[in-house]
């Protein structure tokens, strides 16, 4: 086991930030999406096993602090010189002499960066610079916190293939946090759900799927008709404009496709998809039947 | 990278800190075109009207090593506190301590940069001093305590402008603190026009505990290798020692992450 997480609290004066009772344990290898919404102990966690925030309870590992690495939410470096010198300084490298630090950056189209000063660079540079320089610690454990807020939908779209595309077939292990549901199906195949600095669930992406969807699930877009069509079915938790029907069996999934085709209505079928897992997650917990 | 222990002083850590210093304009305007000028002015205003060539001299040079004291005090004192502020405002030092560069590796490099940066600038400082005013040349024992002096007092410098900057984490707070701390060391040091001697009483208590009191007042006599009681000028250094020490260790041991 790569770490282990046990009673863990984290409490910002005499508001508790974090308060994790049941285990959670991170294997080798295994890549764990955290998420929940704003305020719900996401970068509270990473920093609590990071040792930037005290905490009571118990964190064990045998990796040490540099076998950990990190992307931040925020990340800032002096303008005082081109980000070249502070990527060679924070590697200890040469840029010119580093085979895999080329690659890296070629990989990330950072070449014309390297010779403006951090506050000249996009967000989308600003947040190759930082994956470039964690990616290059080959740490065994790697940490990235929302790394593509604030970036436009291609910019994200295209930040997430590369580190899928990097991270294939490697042994690392990875806590992803992100709001978005798209990233986490890329790269996550454990979901850690955070809700309020409490965690509501943990483990496979497909064990809570069928823990809290079903078999598969069908969603349609949210309207009267929509809802009087799929009246006989159970319906579970979705956002507001979306209904989304449970299928527990193939039949329940062959008769509710059959009937949205007859009446032509549009539908999705999906059996990960992570936006209903939370949302029923989040439901089970707070006791709720239905969603909006 | 992961097994490699990073070495405590590196070419691109030691290059990294001084890119840092010399980006930093303070250092430049006080530490280095401040003294130089300040050094100027004042010996071209105090000799004008002395007519004796080597009592000239010898004010000058008074003059000159008094005010070589700023060299330290504009580079390193609030050189480096605004900078290590603005840094901890930006959370710069955590973010590279997340990259596995331990604080003692970034205050290493950092001191031998800023030894560098205060090296340069002494040496733009004796050029023109030398080239401009007429200075007594020192002894060899003068010369070698003249730097001593100076390089205890930057040492400790460093641990107040680290220690100041630690605890206020706010550029403008510790630009202020530093700065009204820089002009209160010129004044009770007696680089603003007052000497020690015509200094209250109570205010005289407070200058004889600083080190910059004895730099300026009487260095020219151990520059000229002539006695001197090295005692109340030892006692001050002790005494600053052992508040920039405490106050170092203090801030480090509370920035220290608490890894399980």
């Amino acid at each position: 086991m790569l770490l282990s997480i046990q009673n863990l609290t984290v409490r910002y004066g005499a508001d508790t930030a974090l308060s994790v009772s049941s285990p959670i344990d991170i294997e080798e290898g295994d890549r764990v999406g955290v998420i929940g919404s704003n305020g719900a102990g996401k970068t509270t966690l990473i920093k609590s096993i990071l040792g930037l925030v005290p905490y009571e309870g118990a964190i064990r590992t045998g990796l040490r602090p540099e076998q950990m690495a990190v992307h931040m939410q925020f990340n800032e470096y002096t303008d005082a010189m081109p980000v070249r010198y502070i990527m060679e300084a924070v590697l200890g490298t040469k840029i010119a002499r580093d085979k895999k630090l080329q690659e890296l950056i070629a990989f990330f189209e950072f070449g014309d960066c390297l010779r403006k000063k951090y506050a000249k660079l996009s967000g989308g540079q600003k947040q190759r610079f930082t994956i470039i320089m964690v990616m290059m610690q080959e740490a065994a454990l790697t940490f990235y916190d929302e790394v593509t807020s604030g970036l436009d939908f291609e910019t994200r779209q295209k930040l997430v293939e590369k580190l899928v595309e990097w991270y294939r077939g490697k042994k690392e292990s990875l806590v992803v946090v992100s709001h978005y549901y798209e990233e986490l199906d890329q790269l996550a195949e454990k979901l850690l759900i955070l809700d309020k600095g409490q965690v509501i669930d943990y483990g496979s992406k497909d064990e809570l799927f069928r823990k809290y969807c079903g078999r598969a699930v069908i969603v349609v877009s949210h309207s009267e008709r929509n809802e009087e069509l799929l009246s006989g079915f159970r319906k579970l938790s979705a956002p507001a404009h979306l209904i989304a029907v449970s299928c527990e069996s193939e039949g329940t999934e062959k008769a509710v496709t059959e009937l949205l085709q007859r009446n032509d209505v549009n539908y999705k079928r999906s059996n990960n998809d992570i936006e209903i897992l939370y949302t029923n997650a989040k439901a089970a917990k707070g006791g709720q039947t239905d969603g909006k | 990278m992961e097994n490699n222990e990073r070495k405590t002083v590196s070419r691109q850590m030691l290059a990294f800190e001084f890119r840092k210093t010399i980006g930093n304009p303070y250092v430049h305007i006080f530490g280095v075109g401040m003294p130089v000028l300040m050094m100027i002015i004042i010996t071209r205003a105090v000799v004008g009207e002395i007519a004796d060539a080597a009592i000239r001299s010898g004010v000058n040079t008074t003059v000159f090593l008094g005010i070589g004291a700023l060299i330290p005090m504009a580079t390193i004192f609030m050189g480096y506190g605004v900078s290590n502020a603005q840094e901890l405002e930006k959370g710069i030092p955590q973010r590279m301590e997340l990259f596995g560069i331990k604080p003692g590796v970034t205050i290493c490099n950092r001191i031998l940069a800023e030894a560098i940066f205060m090296f340069l600038a002494f040496l733009i400082y004796f050029a023109v001093g030398y080239a401009a005013v007429d200075l007594e040349a020192p002894e060899l024992s003068g010369a070698l305590l003249y730097a001593v002096c100076i390089l205890g007092f930057s040492v400790f410098l460093f641990c107040f402008a680290y220690g100041i900057s630690s605890l206020l984490r706010k550029f403008s707070l510790t630009y202020c603190v530093t700065m009204l701390l820089y002009f209160a060391m010129m004044i009770l040091g007696g680089m603003m026009g007052i000497s020690y001697e015509n200094l209250p009483p109570a205010v005289q208590l407070v200058a004889k505990l600083l080190p910059v009191t004895y730099i300026n007042r009487d260095f020219y006599t151990v520059w000229k290798g002539e006695n001197y009681n090295f005692v109340p000028m030892l006692q001050s250094y002790l005494l600053m020692g052992a508040a920039a020490g405490i106050l170092m260790f203090f801030t480090m041991k509370r920035r220290e992450r608490k890894l399980h």
